[in-house]
């Protein structure tokens, strides 16, 4: 299909563009209670064309692009008619004029995930055994489950000589777990991984009942007031995403952003820990057919890379790096139990915690929290809390317990001072 | 205008009826969906320009779903032809033999009756005054670049007005059995969002239209913008929210967020069958205040989220959740209903052919009362204006409330002082919110402009909305 689209895109003289090719294979099981209650299989080819139009408006250059989706239906005439109405719509697109990406024809890389060279069904068996494991009682269970394990095979060819393809492999997921006494309540949680990691995903659902054992002994809303809050687990890569968000070169190149390369993004005068992040690449390629390598984002709360896709790193003048959405946190030095020797409110679950990156402001209505007023610790639920980071982010302290889900590998939790909490 | 049927697929029908027949010699349930979308988002900002067709919305695709006589199974591909018609038969076999080879002994099965059918047959269109495609991509630039002038020029303080559009033109035929259904929509939405800035916090103000049609729909945007653009400004003097429960009125907007999120999703009836939603208890009580009337439907409100048919095969309805303050009943997608031996009302709905179906909300909303926003305001001594939604999250297990809005605007002795707040969390008991109801406007509008995530995935395109309400809630 590929060399049938860069023919045409030859035939219709388009000489800049970028194909991606993702196959997908999928087994996906919905389970309810401990029975299965439908199964499906997806078998999937899917081909996004990005073509570039260069053309000069107001005697500036320009660069215009546009994307189109290619099915494995088409025929040649609908390829190409498809191809020439993105390639026109470009036309239109006045950004000011980049550099495309170059590259080279690279091997092929297989995945090395544990999951590989094993067939979905044997994976998706595996993982369902780690996921009802810890399902023994009767007044805490697994209400309903879903898994998905995937097989993916991508291909990035582009204009510029770029060639490449790789493989991955992934199992994901999301289960409620129901506690009916001495209230009925449940907790919602998801899990992603990138290799057959049936013990973490068994830790995980062990963990996740004893918290909802508590949320059904949770009655009450803590009280109104301005409180040291802990925010722990899930919450911990929403709460930092405001560092990655805000240092994208998109924000920045459109003026949402004020970062800057070494600029002490956490404030002048930090009196909590100095942040560290550090980017992933999850994948070896970026979808325009970057290499993605681990980067520092902040070293001691001072920016130092600025990623982003191709076209607004030529803006900034920086090199591409690709898009990253996941983040490796080095861990604190101050253990959780130190962190809860002074009154606070442990926040464990949400409804939906959020964080805007724009103004940074973050909050979310209360599942799930522990209160400790100085002398008892007491579970609560309800309530929400409402703080901005910039008000926050100078005054952090970070857990020495490590956590691992996702995108997301750092401290177990973080401590915020003065952070208003509404309540009963 | 109608909406015209996709060429691709009338050109597959034929095979698919042929693989239906193949399918019928081994399975006594099949059916077969076949989707064909096409969807483009338009976006212009002060630095940037884009159009690009949608990844998500555009897709060409089928999926068969089967029953064995008691288990259901699916399969979602999409390359067909007469030579690719055996490998897809195995496809569905691989899918059937999933509870033998890919799940632990220790997982049992739910099991279904085979659907029973009535023979139906349809086709539909909807309707559109301008198609986009034919206005052009250069058309839609540019009446986006000119809203976008226009509220860049309000003020120098305005960092960024971004304006975009999109729409979806999408044909759907449902084959099974008995039924041979056909349908072709088309939704358009915009949307602008102004920012300025205060230091390193960015405010933001965001202000969304939408239609089933084309793109007359964008002819409301450029009336908006200035007033989207004041409202930024006003932003630059928010305070941070003081928390407590306050009386509060709610613009259709907010009130579409409170139906759905606190509400639409508690009474989705595959909630039911795992026990998940509390409503399954009050059905036949008094959930709400006795000027609460609520309703879900494809067919119950022209909007984004009309259709004819479901992705299930079962025709559009408008069922009426709330009538008075009372629980009447839920939506219910095709298997829920067989599960809990209740009549699926048309709300089987998957985001693609790639992924399954659940009950989903479509247009949902309160209908209207007898009261004004003034009388509403002026009734209030101390209180809150409570404008756009940001977000929301369901808890149908137990009613617990969290949505976010960008803006309370004071009220004190019935009038607005002025003084504006931002973010607030909304969060509190869903009966108690409901039950608190007051006063509802003669004046109703429903919005169509964003998505809806089942948790956090399965996105479809929903509208929602309904009269000012005032009601008592806790804001932090």
């Amino acid at each position: 299909m590929i060399e049938k689209i860069k023919s045409i895109l030859k035939k219709a003289e388009i000489a800049a563009y970028t194909i991606n090719e993702t196959r997908t294979e999928s087994a996906e099981c919905f389970f309810i209670r401990k029975n299965l209650d439908m199964k499906r299989r997806t078998d999937l080819a899917e081909y996004q064309v990005t073509v570039f139009h260069p053309f000069v408006k107001d005697e500036k250059p320009m660069m215009g692009s546009s994307s189109a989706q290619i099915y494995p239906e088409m025929d040649a005439a609908e390829i190409e008619s498809v191809l020439r109405s993105a390639y026109y719509a470009a036309s239109f697109v006045g950004n000011p004029v980049y550099e495309l990406v170059t590259g080279e024809e690279r091997e092929h890389i297989p995945s090395d995930s544990t999951l590989a060279g094993r067939g979905l069904f044997d994976n998706m068996k595996d993982m369902a055994e780690a996921l009802f494991a810890a399902d023994t009682e009767e007044e805490v269970f697994l209400n309903s489950a879903e898994l998905f394990v995937r097989r993916l095979l991508k291909r990035i060819v582009g204009s510029g000589g770029v060639d490449v393809s790789y493989e991955t492999c992934e199992v994901s997921g999301e289960y409620v777990v129901q506690c009916i006494s001495p209230q009925n309540v449940e907790t919602y949680h998801s899990f992603s991984y990138r290799n057959l990691d049936t013990e973490n995903l068994r830790r995980e659902v062990k963990e996740a009942m004893k918290m909802t054992i508590a949320r059904a002994q949770a009655v009450r809303s803590p009280q109104a007031g301005e409180y040291r809050v802990l925010l722990s687990g899930e919450q911990m890569r929403t709460f930092l995403s405001y560092y990655l968000e805000r240092s994208s070169s998109s924000m920045i190149y459109q003026e949402y952003s004020s970062y800057q390369s070494n600029m002490p993004v956490q404030g002048e005068s930090i009196r909590g820990d100095a942040l560290t992040i550090l980017l992933k690449a999850r994948e070896p390629y970026s979808q325009e057919g970057i290499p993605m390598k681990d980067r520092v984002l902040l070293e001691n709360g001072v920016l130092r890379t600025i990623h982003g896709n191709n076209r607004f790193a030529c803006y900034l003048g920086i090199e591409p790096t690709g898009i990253y959405d996941s983040i490796l946190v080095p861990v604190g030095e101050t253990p959780l139990c130190e962190m809860k020797k002074e009154p606070y409110l442990h926040i464990v679950s949400f409804s939906d915690f959020q964080m805007d990156s724009f103004s940074g402001s973050f909050g979310g209505e209360i599942r799930l929290a522990f209160l400790y007023d100085g002398e008892t610790v007491t579970p609560v639920t309800g309530g929400s809390i409402n703080g901005n980071i910039l008000n926050v982010q100078e005054q952090m302290t970070f857990s020495k317990e490590r956590y691992q889900n996702g995108r997301y590998e750092g401290p177990y939790a973080v401590s915020l001072k003065g952070v208003q909490v509404a309540g009963e | 205008m109608k909406v015209r049927e996709s060429d691709f697929i009338r050109q597959k029908k034929p095979l698919l009826r042929k693989l239906l027949k193949t399918l019928e010699e081994q399975y006594p349930y099949i059916s077969i969906l076949a989707m064909d979308s096409t969807a483009k988002t338009y976006r212009v900002s002060r630095k940037n320009t884009g159009i690009h067709e949608d990844n998500i919305l555009s897709e060409r695709g089928f999926v068969i779903r089967v029953s064995d006589g008691a288990h259901y199974a699916e399969y979602s591909f999409n390359r067909i032809s007469e030579d690719l018609l055996e490998e897809i038969c195995s496809g569905v076999a691989e899918a059937a033999a999933m509870s033998q080879y890919a799940v632990p002994q220790k997982i049992g099965e739910n099991t279904y009756a085979v659907p029973e059918e009535e023979k139906t047959s349809f086709v539909g269109s909807t309707d559109y005054e301008t198609d986009p495609e034919v206005l052009g991509d250069g058309e839609i630039i540019a009446l986006l670049s000119n809203i976008k002038e226009k509220g860049l020029a309000v003020s120098t303080k305005i960092l960024d007005c971004a304006v975009m559009c999109n729409y979806q033109k999408y044909s759907k035929l449902f084959l099974s059995g008995k039924k041979e259904l056909e349908q072709n929509v088309m939704w358009m939405t915009g949307a602008i969002s102004l920012t300025a800035s205060r230091g390193e916090e960015i405010k933001d103000s965001f202000r969304s239209f939408s239609g089933l049609g084309g793109a007359e729909v964008l002819s409301q945007m450029e009336d908006a913008v200035e007033n989207c653009a004041a409202v930024t400004l006003e932003l630059l003097k928010s305070e941070p929210m003081i928390p407590g429960e306050y009386e509060c009125v709610c613009t259709p907007e907010v009130t579409g967020m409170i139906v759905h999120e606190a509400f639409g999703h508690g009474v989705e009836m595959d909630m039911f069958v795992k026990k998940r939603a509390l409503a399954e208890q009050y059905i036949g009580q008094y959930v709400a205040s006795e000027l609460v009337t609520m309703h879900d439907g494809a067919a119950a409100a022209s909007q984004t989220s009309s259709y004819f048919f479901d992705d299930e095969g079962t025709l559009a309805g408008d069922t009426t959740i709330i009538d008075k303050g009372i629980l009447k009943q839920g939506i219910c997608d095709l298997l829920a209903a067989q599960a809990l031996r209740a009549e699926p009302t048309g709300n089987g709905r998957r985001q693609s052919y790639q992924r399954k179906a659940y009950t989903r909300m479509t247009n949902t909303f309160f209908e209207g009362g007898h009261s004004t926003k003034e009388e509403m305001i002026a009734s209030i001594s101390y209180g809150f204006l409570l404008e756009e939604p940001a977000s929301g999250m369901e808890d149908p297990k137990n009613w617990g409330i969290q949505c976010m809005v960008n803006i309370a605007r004071e009220i004190r002795d019935g009038r607005l002082t002025g003084r504006i707040f931002s973010p607030i969390v909304l969060t509190g008991y869903v009966p108690d919110l409901l039950k608190s109801i007051s006063m509802v406007s003669k004046k109703t509008s429903l919005s169509g402009g964003g998505f809806c995530g089942k948790g956090y995935k399965e996105w479809v395109k929903v509208s929602d909305g309904g009269p000012y309400i005032k009601a008592r809630i806790r804001l932090g």
